[in-house]
């Protein structure tokens, strides 16, 4: 696989790192992350249209960015049936077949529902949409979706929204190294470190929205994401050396140093 | 005519028709996604879709979310 190209089932995407539009102060914040991030796709929610918030509607600022395609997400769905709504609803304005599987009915924890998920996935794969799932950490699982024909699987590195990091790591690294599709991992992410750590992990790309719309400057953070994606994706690419558990010299340890009559025994 | 839309109560003033509909609340035609009575109505079907009294529509559009 190049180092630039990733595919997910027939599209191209120059840019492994995804971003989500979501908690950005303005508009404009989020604009400048995205092109800042290198992102090309990017997810959207659907909300009901409010003339007092017009603003909000980011169908306009969106399609004016050029290379970006657009990954609207099934937020708010409680089950499979409304998700699957959601996501006909979605592509009707997106035009494409990308869509952000996505159902967590716990507010608290926002943990994703494994059966509503998997059900929804086999109905919206037939109904020929890309599916990219948000899963649990689960390989069994993540597997079971690629067998009904998702596109990708998006297992979580911990809660969306709390900046815990790769807390998943162990259960990821196994889905990766079974899956034959691509691996995302979406949510929990802090930082660039994290991001790159996901990419040498084998990762195929990483899904970012909180650590960028939260962070002090969300386009300088983009960037900087932007830059760990790549590092990550090009160390893997390069070939990690192997661990040991004792050190093994760099250096030649000869012993031209001690000194002649020298009392020390070393 | 009396509407649901988006929830709330409306007086329909137009001829029923979606276009007329998204005219009167000022919502972008390319922007918005419809349902009708909790079904999708593609925007190929708006032409031929005439509203009717106590109808529920939702009308919904891309915001920010991850």
């Amino acid at each position: 696989m190049k180092n630039g190209i990733l595919k997910i089932g027939d599209q191209e995407l120059g840019s492994r790192l995804f971003l989500g539009t979501g908690k950005f102060s303005s508009t404009q914040a989020m604009l400048d992350a995205v092109k800042a991030s290198g992102a090309e796709l990017v997810t959207v929610a659907l909300r009901r249209f409010n003339r007092e918030q017009a603003e909000d509607d980011l169908y306009g600022p969106l399609s004016e960015l050029e290379n970006v395609r657009l990954m609207p997400n099934t937020s708010g769905a409680m089950n499979a049936k409304e998700a699957i709504r959601a996501a006909l609803l979605g592509r009707e304005l997106s035009k494409s077949p990308i869509v952000k599987l996505e159902i967590h009915p716990n507010p608290h924890h926002l943990l994703p529902d494994p059966i509503e998920t998997y059900e929804a996935a086999i109905e919206l794969v037939k109904q020929d949409f890309l599916v990219l799932p948000y899963i649990p950490a689960d390989p069994v699982l993540a597997k079971r979706l690629e067998d009904v024909g998702c596109a990708a699987v998006m297992p979580l590195g911990a809660a969306i929204g709390s900046g815990k990091g790769l807390s998943t790591a162990e259960m990821i690294k196994i889905i990766i190294r079974d899956s034959n599709v691509p691996v995302v991992v979406d949510a929990g992410l802090r930082s660039p470190s994290e991001a790159a750590c996901a990419m040498e992990m084998g990762c195929d790309a990483v899904l970012v929205n909180s650590a960028i719309a939260a962070a002090e400057n969300p386009s300088a953070m983009g960037a900087a994401f932007k830059t760990g994606v790549e590092a990550g994706r090009a160390a893997r690419l390069a070939g990690l050396m192997p661990t040991s558990e004792v050190a093994v010299a760099t250096s030649p340890l000869t012993s031209f140093l001690k000194q002649v009559g020298s009392d020390r025994s070393d | 005519m009396k509407l649901t839309v988006n929830g709330e109560p409306h007086e329909h003033q137009g001829n029923g028709s979606i276009d007329a509909l998204l005219e009167e609340l000022g919502a972008n035609k390319a922007h918005t996604a419809l349902m009708v009575n909790g079904e999708m109505v593609p925007s190929n079907d708006w032409d031929a879709t005439t509203l009717k009294e106590n109808d529920a529509v939702e009308m919904l559009v891309f915001v920010g979310g991850g």
